[in-house]
Parts: structure tokens; C-alpha cells; sequence
């Protein structure tokens, strides 16, 4: 365990004058869940398509799975495996055909590849016949074969891009059981997602904005450091008008105002201040203190107003 | 090497799956080129018969009569009688005549006094492409009747009977080809950047080229089996002579096919939407095969310029193979221009869509 499975120093991305990541840096364990969140076009995408060889970075240094760019990207490649936010596999090709496919352009040996491919289906179990095109199958378990696919090669750094965006709950708790199965395996899985229970699962977290990372922590100590004092939930006794909540919000209590379903989460500025004002406030709303979400955090950090 | 067909290989086998699984586009890769030189080999008539001719005869003689007949049993006209040379002029304007004869009342007594008989024409001139053709047999049969100073015999070479058909259709498999062979590559990278699965072949260490082959393979194949349609109709049903060594034709058709495919495969990669590739396909491919390529307007009479641009259009050399395989039996001594020219072409093509898409996946 010499070498953490990914290192990056520095990295920038730039397309002419647009710079979609701007000197970022972290390193990634081996065997570690590490979540990326951010809004859109916050660069996570790029970020990860430069881990993956797809993209070469402006600047900085790069190293995953023991290379880099300057063995050439298509080491990279070999050595880890990229399921895009795209599907990706051909909808009129047969599983086996797909995934013999992509054994072919990666020169796996016939027996390894079968082998792997044995393996690969009982991981995702995968329980319709080899045969089946691709079209025919349920969006959960199309994920699960791509899944299958970007693992065939047996990659040490795996780099899923919203694996689980528009697939059913059910399967999506199945597919972290199958990301948590990887890294206790051994394996580095790197993720991005948008879902905060998804996150909430990593080992860590990287908050990305505007092409840099604000925040990078364990969810507990990121919810511990973005939110220091005490966090409420507030329930409306009455429903409110637009109004009332502008007047709340705009309080100098809270340095965090935000609603939560029906709920508002809010985080208190100064206890004293919070302690004279609560009487008057629980009117109002029924109030009981809450660890904060990760959404709070997300929301907070990410798209947060300043305040 | 071996590790290079390795991939190529995959992607070309990758292709078939697709091809067999889409019947329509297999039928329509297949279908449509039959189709199309058999519409084209039917309607496509230059050869002219039973051309309304009004004749406004103010003789009524016994010569008028007789020129009359030769029009008639010419079997190029149909004689629409009518009494004035007004009405002439109006059954071309009403579109009933394409040509008019007038045969002036002082006809016989001139040719018997030994002057020269006058006869008028009147061809309609709008369209152009009648205009030859009538000109060209009125000339025939009038000339057949007068007494000859010169003794000038014509023969056709190589389409004895002037059938348009020989010569429309060595040059529709040239279209057809062209139009085939690009829309084939055209479409197939195009979708692997609409479908996503383009971000599939950049994560593994595929190289460029061997992509472009792999796709190339199997269109090329699927080209050849079309042509060999094409060519099987051209004899069988249309009974197109064929006297030149089959070998050169087949040499002169794979290079054109390769070409036009991997234009496909750079429109494919410059376009990467299937919309716009069928479109750039279509302008690139179809338009300057069927206007420029000298299968209907010859290129000789077009302006310095463009004969200069045609040299730039693989159609254009492979337009003269055809039809000089196909009638004049001409080998690669004869068609060595067009051969090299279609050669560089072919490499140039192939070179620029390499160099394109290498530039677009390479990171």
C-alpha cells in the first residue's frame, strides 16, 4: 500500500478561455468510496475524464492506478475502468456480444475474459441469459452490466459518473451494495451522484464549485465543519405565506435558513440572541434541534446563498 | 500487427451485429440501389420517338408528300397536320409540338427547276434537351433525300444503335455507388456519438485507426455485394454489353467505394449527429456525383473552372472507368489517369478522416 490509488496535484482543465476545473488536488486511498458532489457543470464530469485518460489537463500533475499521463493515456485506461453518465453499452447487441466487445478492445485473453465474466455476473446476479439484448433489460440491471463492463479488465481505480441518475430506488440501494462489495474488495471507487443519501454512503467527500473543491471530508466531520453551532428543524404549526418565511429567513438569527419539505432546517447565528427570540418563534412552528443533513451541507456549500 | 487486426477486428465484427440486426438498413443498402437503376434504366430514355411535329404542308405535292412520308416511317416523329404556319407556331406554344415544319407552296416547282427547295424549322427551344435530338434526325432524313455531294457514312462506335440506356447506366453505378457508400459511413460514427457508447470506445486504449478500419471493413464488403447487384441487373435485365476485363472494373469500383466510404466516415466524424451527417452526406455526395460528374451534362462543355474542380471528384474518374469498361473495353494502360487519380483520392480521403478523428478522440 505504498501509493494512494489516485493523486492529483494542481489539476486544470481548460477549454480555450473557459476553465472548467481550476487547481484542485486531492488523493484517494485505496479501497476508499470517494463521492463527488456539485452542481452541474461544477467540473466533476472533467475531472473525471481527465482521471480516465479521455481528456488531457492543462496543467498539473496526475497519477492514478501507479500512472500517468506521461506513460500515454491509453496506460491509463488499461489500468482503470470509466462507466459515463451516459449509457454506454449498444442497445441492439447482446450482453455477451457487448461485453465480449469491449474484451476484444482490450486485448483480454479468451480465458481470463470468460472467467471474468463468470465472476462479473454472479457479482451483479445477473440471472437472464447472455443472449438477452441489451434493449430488453430493466434500467436497473442495464446499470449493473455496464457496471460489469467498466469492471471487466479488472481496473484497481473505478471512476462511476452518476451511476445510479434515473434508475429506481430499489436498484439504486442495489447498486451500493455492489459499490460497497468493490471496495471491500480492494478496489478504489470513485463517484459522483446528486442523490445526498448516495454521499452520505462514501467514505468521503469532495464538494466541487465552479471548478474547485470547497470542501473535502468524511460526510460526519464536513456536516461537523459546515455547520459548528446548533441546527433546528422547523415544523409549521399553520401553513405559512411566502411572506412570513421572507421575514423568518431574513432574521439575523440564522446564518442558515433553508426548507426541508415542509420543514425549514435553520442554523442559529449566537445562542443567546436564539434563546430570546425562540418563545416567540414557537408560535409558530414546532422546533427540535437535528444533526444536520448532508443536503443542508450540500446546499450550504454548494449552491448556498452568501450570507 | 496482429495486435492491431485484433481491434479492428472486434470493431468490424461489432459493425456486422449491427448491420445484420437492422434489416431495414440492410434491405435499404441492398434494395435500393436495384431499385434505382431499374426506375432509372426505364424512365431514363435519351432517344427520342414520336415527336409531336406539326407540318403546315403548302405544297401538297408529290415531293412534299414524299418527305413527308420519310418523316413519318422515321418512326422519331408523329405528323400533327395543320393548315397555317400560325397554327404551327401555336401548337408549339400550346406544348403539343415540340417542332414545326413548314413546307412552302413553291416547293416541288423549285426542286424542279433545279433550285434549292426551302424548307422551314421550328424547333421548340425552351427545352433544351430536345433541341439536339430533333435538329439531329430532321437533318438525317432531309439530308437522305437530297442528292449527294459528299458520300458520308456514320457509324457509331461502341453503341451502334445509340441506346441511351448503355449509356446511363455504367454511369448510374457510379451515382448510385457514391450516394450508397456514403450514407453507409456516414451515419455509423454519427451514432456512436449520439448514442453515448462513443465514451465507451474512448475508455479503452482503441486507437483511432483501427476504428476507422474496423468500420471500413464491413461497408466495403456490403459496397461490392451492391455493385455486383447493380452490375448483374445492368447485364441481365437491361442487356448492357460488357467488353472490358471485369478485373478492372472491379479494381476501379473497390477503390471507389473506399474512398467514398471513409468521405462518409469524415463527414461522420466532423458531423457527430445523424441528422446533419445524412445531410452533408446527401450535399457532398449526392449533388456533385449526379451534376458534375459528367453522368449527364459532359464535362467538357462545362466552364474552365469547373473542369478543373471536377478533377477534385472521385465520381468523375470513376465515371470514365465505367463507362469505358463497360463499352469501350478500355484496361488500366488506357484509364491510367483516372486509376492514379482515384488512387490519391482514395488515400487522401482516408488520410483526412484518420487525421480528423484522431485529433477529436485523442486527448
Amino acid at each position: 500500500m505504498a501509493e494512494q490509488a489516485v493523486i492529483v496535484r494542481d489539476l486544470t482543465v481548460r477549454f480555450g478561455d473557459f476553465t472548467a476545473v481550476d487547481r484542485i488536488s486531492f488523493e484517494v486511498g485505496r479501497g476508499e468510496i470517494f463521492g463527488f458532489l456539485g452542481a452541474n457543470g461544477a467540473g466533476k464530469t472533467t475531472t473525471i475524464r481527465v482521471l480516465c485518460g479521455l481528456l488531457l489537463p492543462s496543467e498539473g500533475f496526475v497519477r492514478v492506478a501507479g500512472t500517468g499521463f506521461e506513460q500515454g493515456d491509453r496506460a491509463i485506461k488499461t489500468k482503470v475502468g470509466y462507466m459515463s453518465q451516459k449509457f454506454t453499452l449498444y442497445n441492439d447487441l447482446t450482453v455477451e456480444e457487448n461485453l465480449s466487445f469491449i474484451a476484444s478492445l482490450r486485448k483480454l485473453g479468451s480465458n481470463f475474459y470468460v472467467e471474468r465474466r463468470k465472476e462479473l455476473l454472479e457479482f451483479i446476479s445477473f440471472d437472464r441469459s447472455l443472449g438477452t439484448p441489451v434493449r430488453d433489460l430493466p434500467g436497473g440491471t442495464k446499470q449493473q452490466v455496464s457496471l460489469a463492463a467498466a469492471l471487466l479488465h479488472d481496473p484497481e481505480v473505478v471512476f462511476l459518473d452518476e451511476p445510479t441518475a434515473g434508475v429506481t430506488p430499489a436498484s439504486r440501494n442495489l447498486f451500493w451494495k455492489l459499490i460497497r462489495k468493490l471496495a471491500a474488495s480492494g478496489k478504489t471507487v470513485f463517484v459522483t451522484t446528486h442523490y445526498m443519501d448516495e454521499a452520505e454512503q462514501c467514505g468521503r467527500i469532495a464538494l466541487m464549485r465552479e471548478g474547485r473543491i470547497i470542501a473535502l471530508d468524511t460526510p460526519e466531520d464536513l456536516k461537523r465543519s459546515v455547520f459548528p453551532g446548533a441546527v433546528f428543524e422547523f415544523d409549521p404549526k399553520t401553513p405559512l405565506s411566502f411572506a412570513e418565511v421572507a421575514a423568518i429567513e431574513h432574521l439575523d438569527l440564522f446564518t442558515f435558513f433553508e426548507p426541508y419539505g415542509l420543514r425549514f432546517h435553520a442554523a442559529i447565528r449566537d445562542g443567546e440572541d436564539w434563546n430570546r427570540a425562540r418563545p416567540e418563534l414557537e408560535c409558530k412552528f414546532n422546533i427540535r434541534r437535528i444533526k444536520p443533513s448532508l443536503e443542508d451541507v450540500f446546499i450550504k456549500t454548494v449552491e448556498g446563498k452568501k450570507r | 500487427m496482429k495486435l492491431f487486426w485484433g481491434r479492428a477486428g472486434a470493431v468490424a465484427r461489432k459493425e456486422v451485429f449491427h448491420i445484420l440486426r437492422d434489416p431495414f438498413a440492410l434491405a435499404a443498402a441492398l434494395g435500393l440501389p436495384v431499385l434505382m437503376v431499374i426506375i432509372f434504366g426505364i424512365s431514363i430514355e435519351f432517344n427520342m420517338k414520336d415527336i409531336p411535329l406539326a407540318v403546315n404542308d403548302a405544297d401538297q405535292t408529290r415531293s412534299s408528300r414524299m418527305l413527308l412520308d420519310r418523316f413519318a416511317s422515321s418512326g422519331y416523329f408523329g405528323i400533327r397536320r395543320v393548315v397555317s404556319p400560325h397554327q404551327a407556331v401555336a401548337e408549339l406554344t400550346d406544348q403539343k409540338a415540340r417542332a414545326a415544319l413548314v413546307i412552302p407552296p413553291d416547293f416541288e416547282s423549285d426542286l424542279i427547276s433545279g433550285r434549292q427547295g426551302q424548307l422551314q424549322l421550328l424547333i421548340d427551344g425552351s427545352d433544351n434537351s430536345t433541341v439536339g435530338p430533333v435538329s439531329n434526325y430532321v437533318n438525317r432524313i432531309v439530308g437522305a433525300g437530297a442528292p449527294a455531294l459528299y458520300d458520308l457514312r456514320t457509324r457509331y462506335l461502341f453503341n451502334p444503335e445509340l441506346d441511351s440506356r448503355w449509356f446511363v447506366i455504367p454511369g448510374l453505378t457510379v451515382v448510385i455507388m457514391a450516394i450508397l457508400s456514403i450514407l453507409l459511413t456516414a451515419l455509423t460514427i454519427a451514432r456512436e456519438w449520439e448514442n453515448g457508447s462513443m465514451e465507451l470506445l474512448l475508455s479503452t486504449p482503441v486507437r483511432p485507426v483501427e476504428l476507422i478500419v474496423g468500420k471500413l471493413a464491413p461497408y466495403g464488403v456490403l459496397g461490392i455485394i451492391a455493385i455486383a447487384f447493380v452490375y448483374v441487373i445492368a447485364r441481365a435485365v437491361f442487356q448492357i454489353p460488357f467488353v472490358g476485363n471485369l478485373a478492372v472494373f472491379g479494381l476501379g469500383s473497390l477503390l471507389f467505394l473506399i474512398t467514398y466510404l471513409a468521405q462518409g466516415l469524415l463527414i461522420s466524424v466532423v458531423a457527430r449527429n445523424q441528422q446533419v451527417a445524412m445531410q452533408l452526406a446527401m450535399v457532398t455526395g449526392m449533388l456533385p456525383s449526379n451534376l458534375i460528374s459528367g453522368f449527364i451534362f459532359p464535362i467538357e462543355s462545362m466552364p474552365t473552372f469547373f473542369q478543373y474542380l471536377t478533377m477534385l471528384l472521385p465520381a468523375r474518374w470513376f465515371m470514365r472507368i465505367a463507362r469505358d469498361t463497360f463499352l469501350q473495353g478500355s484496361g488500366l494502360i488506357e484509364l491510367k489517369v483516372p486509376f492514379l487519380a482515384l488512387t490519391f483520392l482514395c488515400f487522401a480521403m482516408i488520410f483526412l478522416a484518420t487525421r480528423k478523428f484522431k485529433r477529436d478522440l485523442e486527448p
